[in-house]
């Protein structure tokens, strides 16, 4: 089974006074159940240009509260640029240019997406989603 | 202005033939409201763990599933992300943690158990 492992570190020397800021967390990527080696990842990068609204991923399968997690990263370098993201057809959020996630995901059914707009200019995006289980397309006739 | 630096390292020898090893760095300016980092116990009513209500500026929220109701006895149940409408989008394992920039209208995040009580870490920082 593979073994991949995401570690977070976040610092701040100055965000109070006389108390420097240092969080430290590592996770085993589990499949769903608990079953330690998510096998399949699917990476990428793209261009999203403004107003453009779309599936970052192809649908998934039915699987009810699958195990998956999305990282995105807007490589954008313009701090201007941004992108709003949705799961579950669902608005959680926006990455600024160097912004990143990491969020669990489940796939509870086949219309569960994850859907990315562009707000500004063309951002480019790093993304990365480990899966539980995953089914091809069928093929078309 | 204060300034936080999140780091995300994923890592890697098996998943792929091609070793998975990279870390991506961010620097925010950060200002108030902010939460420290905190510990909170969620039960299976969303509504009663609101970690953050709704603003209107992104919002970086870090949460870690403590693996333990209470901080001493342990639990395998799933703790379900939710908007505070009670969509759920994720949930996290024992031991698994997220961090998500969080922007959302009028709609905030809250923390459910699947079953009993589960206790998690988190902490938010809100965007200049």
């Amino acid at each position: 089974m593979a073994t991949t492992i995401a570690t977070v570190s976040i610092t701040s020397g100055d965000l109070t006074p006389g108390s420097p800021l240092a969080v430290n967390a590592t996770s085993t990527l589990m499949k769903t159940g608990l079953t330690t080696g998510m096998t399949m990842m699917e990476m990428g990068s793209v261009d999203i240009a403004k107003d453009y609204e779309g599936q970052l991923f192809a649908d998934g399968p039915a699987t009810d509260n699958g195990a998956y997690f999305i990282y995105i990263c807007n490589k954008s370098t313009d701090a201007t640029y941004y992108m709003e993201y949705k799961l579950h057809e669902t608005e959680i959020g926006r990455l600024y240019a160097g912004d990143w996630m990491w969020v669990p995901y489940n796939a509870s059914d086949a219309d569960a997406e994850v859907e990315v707009k562009g707000k500004t200019g063309i951002n480019t995006i790093e993304y990365a989603m480990f899966k539980s289980a995953w089914t091809l397309p069928a093929a078309e006739a | 202005m204060p300034t936080l630096t999140p780091t995300l390292t994923l890592t890697s020898s098996d998943v792929t033939s091609d070793e998975l090893n990279f870390s991506v760095t961010d620097s925010l300016t950060v200002t108030a409201p902010s939460q420290s980092l905190s510990t909170v116990v969620a039960d299976t009513t969303g509504a009663n763990t609101i970690l953050k209500a709704a603003s209107s500026a992104v919002t970086y929220i870090f949460i870690r599933h403590t693996g333990t109701t209470d901080g001493s006895t342990g639990t395998s149940q799933l703790l379900a992300l939710e908007n505070t409408d009670n969509t759920q989008f994720g949930s996290l394992k024992a031991g698994e943690w997220c961090f998500i920039p969080h922007l959302s209208g009028s709609l905030g995040i809250q923390l459910q158990s699947a079953l009993g009580s589960i206790q998690a870490e988190y902490g938010y920082w809100t965007a200049s």
